[in-house]
This record gives C-alpha cells, sequence and structure tokens, in this order.
C-alpha cells in the first residue's frame, strides 16, 4: 500500500512526535509513503486574515499538481488541519470546472497544472479502511490492556465531509484504540473544539475550551488522552499549567498522538519509534503500568 | 424588539459582490443551528445567523465591527450541521478578510496573526513555528513584544528540551519564486481580492 505523505509544518516542529512515531507504526503495517517533493504550508485555518479564498486554493492546488505529477497515489494528510484544507480545495476543485479552470490559471503562472484525479485522506482514514482492524490487532504483541484512553477527535479531521466517519458521532478512533487493546471511554466532548489555530491570539476564550474537554474526559475514567491532531495535542498539553493557575484544577495528564500508542502497542522502541521522550507530561509511567498487568 | 423591520440591500449587494463566500447567506432562515454549535458562541457579541440578518438590514458597521467575525476555530461544526448547507465558516472567513483589508482591526492580536501566517507562507512557503509568534509578539510594539515573549518562555523552552522546536530557522521551499507568481495571480483574480 503506496500513499503520498503530506505531513506539513507543525509536524516538524510543535508536532513532531506525530511524525517520528507515525512512520515506523504504519511501516509496521506494510504501507509505504513518498514524500510530495518541495511541498508547501496549507495556510492552515487563519490565513483568510491576510489571504482571498481563491489564492488559498491555489495553495493547496499547487501541492495536488506537485503529487499528481508523480503518479496516482492517494494523499494521506495526518495533521487534521492539512487534511480539511486539502480535502476541501480538492473536492471544489472536482466539483466545479470553472474552479479548475481559475486554479489552473494561476498554477501556470508558475508553470504547474491539476487535473483533478487525486484522492485526499486522513490517516485514521487508511488506517481503518485500508490496513483494517485485523491487521493491526495481528501486529500488536503488547496490548494496552484496558488502559483507559479517551479518543480526543477534535474536529477537522473527520470534516467537512465525513469520508470515513460521522462528522457529529465518530467511531473509528475509538476502534482504532480497542485494537490495540486499550478501552475507549466515551466522553461527549471529543468533538468540541479546542481552540485550534486561533488559540494563542484568543488564550483567554480558549483555556476554557480545553478546560471543559480534559475535564469530560478525565470525568470519564480517562488516564490518558489520544489525538491525531498537532493543535489538539498541542493545546491540550502545553496549556494544562495555565489553566491549572487560572481555574484551580490540577491538570496532569498525558496527551499522546494515536501513532505513538500503535508503535507502543506493536512492541516497537519506546523512545525512537514511540517517541515518547518528546512529550512534556510524560506518559511512559502510565503506559509501562498499563503493559506489565 | 424593533417592530417595523426595514430591510436595505445596500450592504448586502456589497457582501454578494465583494465577500468570499458572501452570497451563500441568501439560504440562510435564521434557525440558529450555527449559533447553538460553535465552541465561541458565549463570546461573540452576535451569533452567525444574526450577523447574517444584520447584512440584510444593512448594518454595516455592526457587522464589519463585531467580534464575532474574528472568533471562527475553525471547527466546521456550524457547516456540518446547517440544515440548508450554507459553510457558514466560509461566510465568516470572507467577512474577516474583508474587514482587515479595510483596516478594521476588531480583535487585534487574532488578525495580526492570521496576517503573519500568511505573510510567512508568502514568503518562505512554510511556517516557522518560532518566527511566527515572534512577529506577533512584536506586532503590538517592542514593550508589549518583550512582555510576551517573557510570559511564554517556558512553554517555548520545554518544546525545544523535547525536540518539538526546530532551532535552525526555515528555508524557502525550492519553488518558491513560482509560488508567489501563483499567489499574485490569485490575488487579483480572487473575489475577496477585489479592493475595497
Amino acid at each position: 500500500m503506496k500513499y503520498f505523505l503530506y505531513w506539513g509544518c507543525s509536524l516538524e516542529g510543535t508536532g513532531a512526535n506525530f511524525l517520528v512515531s507515525l512512520k515506523p507504526a504504519c511501516e509496521a503495517l506494510a504501507m509505504e509513503f513518498e514524500e510530495i517533493e518541495d511541498w508547501n504550508c496549507c495556510g492552515a485555518s487563519v490565513s483568510y486574515a491576510g489571504a482571498n479564498d481563491l489564492s488559498i486554493k491555489v495553495l493547496n492546488a499547487r501541492n495536488l499538481a506537485l503529487a499528481e505529477a508523480k503518479g496516482s497515489y492517494d494523499i494521506v494528510a495526518p495533521c487534521s488541519s492539512c487534511y480539511i484544507q486539502m480535502i476541501k480545495v480538492n473536492h471544489e476543485i472536482q466539483e466545479d470546472p470553472e474552479l479548475l479552470k481559475q486554479v489552473n490559471e494561476c498554477l501556470t503562472e508558475g508553470g504547474l497544472s491539476y487535473k483533478g484525479g487525486i484522492k485526499v485522506r486522513h490517516i485514521q482514514d487508511v488506517l481503518y479502511n485500508d490496513v483494517g482492524l485485523d491487521k493491526i490487532k495481528e501486529k500488536v504483541i503488547k496490548p494496552l490492556n484496558g488502559l483507559k484512553v479517551a479518543g480526543y477527535v477534535g474536529c477537522q479531521s473527520v470534516r467537512p465531509y465525513g469520508e470515513y466517519d460521522s462528522v457529529d458521532k465518530p467511531v473509528v478512533q475509538d476502534r482504532l484504540l480497542e485494537a490495540l487493546g486499550a478501552e475507549a471511554v466515551p466522553f461527549p466532548k471529543k468533538i468540541r473544539c479546542c481552540g485550534s489555530g486561533i488559540f494563542l491570539p484568543e488564550i483567554d476564550y480558549c483555556l476554557e475550551l480545553v478546560k471543559d474537554i480534559l475535564e469530560d474526559a478525565i470525568n470519564h475514567g480517562a488516564e490518558l488522552v489520544s489525538t491525531v491532531c498537532p493543535m489538539c495535542a498541542m493545546n491540550l498539553e502545553m496549556y494544562q499549567g495555565r489553566i491549572n493557575d487560572k481555574y484551580g484544577t490540577d491538570f496532569d495528564i498525558p496527551i499522546v498522538y494515536l501513532t505513538q500508542l500503535m508503535a507502543v502497542a506493536f512492541g516497537l522502541d519506546m523512545k525512537k519509534d514511540a517517541a515518547l521522550n518528546y512529550n512534556v507530561i510524560p506518559p511512559e509511567g502510565i503506559l509501562q503500568a498499563a503493559l506489565g498487568h | 424588539m424593533e417592530k417595523n423591520v426595514n430591510y436595505d440591500p445596500s450592504f448586502a449587494q456589497e457582501v454578494f459582490e465583494n465577500v468570499d463566500a458572501g452570497e451563500e447567506i441568501k439560504m440562510c432562515m435564521n434557525c440558529g443551528v450555527c449559533a447553538g454549535s460553535c465552541p465561541l458562541r458565549f463570546n461573540m457579541d452576535y451569533p452567525p445567523r444574526q450577523i447574517f440578518q444584520m447584512i440584510r438590514l444593512g448594518k454595516r458597521d455592526e457587522v464589519l465591527n463585531a467580534k464575532s467575525i474574528m472568533l471562527c476555530t475553525s471547527c466546521y461544526t456550524c457547516k456540518v450541521r446547517c440544515p440548508r448547507s450554507i459553510p457558514v465558516i466560509d461566510v465568516m472567513h470572507g467577512l474577516a478578510h474583508y474587514a482587515i483589508k479595510q483596516g478594521i482591526l476588531t480583535r487585534r492580536d487574532t488578525a495580526n496573526f492570521g496576517r503573519e501566517f500568511w505573510n510567512q507562507v508568502y514568503r518562505l512557503g512554510r511556517i516557522d513555528e518560532k518566527d511566527l509568534p515572534r512577529r506577533v509578539f512584536f506586532a503590538a510594539g517592542f514593550i508589549e513584544g518583550i512582555k510576551a515573549t517573557l510570559k511564554y518562555l517556558d512553554m517555548g523552552l520545554k518544546l525545544f528540551l523535547h525536540r518539538r522546536m526546530k532551532l535552525l530557522p526555515e528555508r524557502k521551499i525550492k519553488g518558491i519564486q513560482s509560488l508567489r507568481k501563483m499567489l499574485d495571480k490569485a490575488e487579483k483574480m480572487g473575489k475577496g481580492g477585489a479592493a475595497a
């Protein structure tokens, strides 16, 4: 199974533990990736402040065109912001020949063109639908032994089209967690937005969003929160101290990427492959306790 | 409550013509599902459905100065739930772009963050996660910049120590010149690119 991998800017920096763990975990499942050479940023969710809509479409179309010129594999975008930007632009281009023409008029300025033949997918989509739960279960040699994990889906990773999961009541991440041997705790705030890209400039409003999400996860028994989005991971993990200061709470719950849990359950190296040392709130203790049962 | 509502279509016309996705509000039946779905609804001055109604009423200043149009977290909940399939988020982004373009900075930090983000995409083709907050912090002035840097220093340090902050500055993508040509063209051709 070969795919283009479009990992985006965050996964080289604040979301590095996602990319570092994704590669070995997916390779263990016989997935093969090719980078889109010289890819550019997707514009994320805040570019509208400086750019009009067509510019953001063209920005994403450049990546689609670069991929299309190299092959016909699906593009896997693990970062939920990259995913939603790219899949949205791709759909809009594919459904509207007039828009495709406009976008190509702009791409031509830089010597590229896009026919509209590429498919954009989320990492959860390919894990669930292409690899499948059975194959994932086969690879598990260190099951997570009922570790209570809150599968925080966030918002963008299943939207806007709900191509592989419900946009309002998603289940795919929970099924994947269960395949690793964890217990996916139900919690209603699993699709509540964390503040995403405007967290930093609107911190006074967004701290409360994260407080509510963490409270909900913990009240439903979670020992650990998993996510598939670098903004979710950043906002949920790095601001716990500030939330504790503001609201008098005592949050200290590790936030890990789903792919980190996969690497652990597949028996891969805790540091080199699962990248657990990248986490600021250490998850090792909880994971070791679960594995040791 | 106003008893006699007078619609003034002049601003609505302006929105249809100049705001990206602006014409989508024609489908709004004011049900309020978007208002109930928004994570930051309690911090908004007007919920999206009310913004749409105010556009129809010709309340130009109130709409373009509204805090609401700057508070979108881009979670898409409003879009996926709208019974009339209005991309509410696209309209809010379009309105924010239009307002900022005219120098209206109701949420200064958020506007600066978004503008700096885009500037960096245009300059490098990618985002430098160290450089972006620095530019946003110092956009408000030198003293403010120092204060904000000190306020977030602990986080930056923790991320760096956990290998989540690149030390070297982000380099330009190879195709930066051709990317800029594409974006220049799109800026001219696009609807929301029209000068106010």
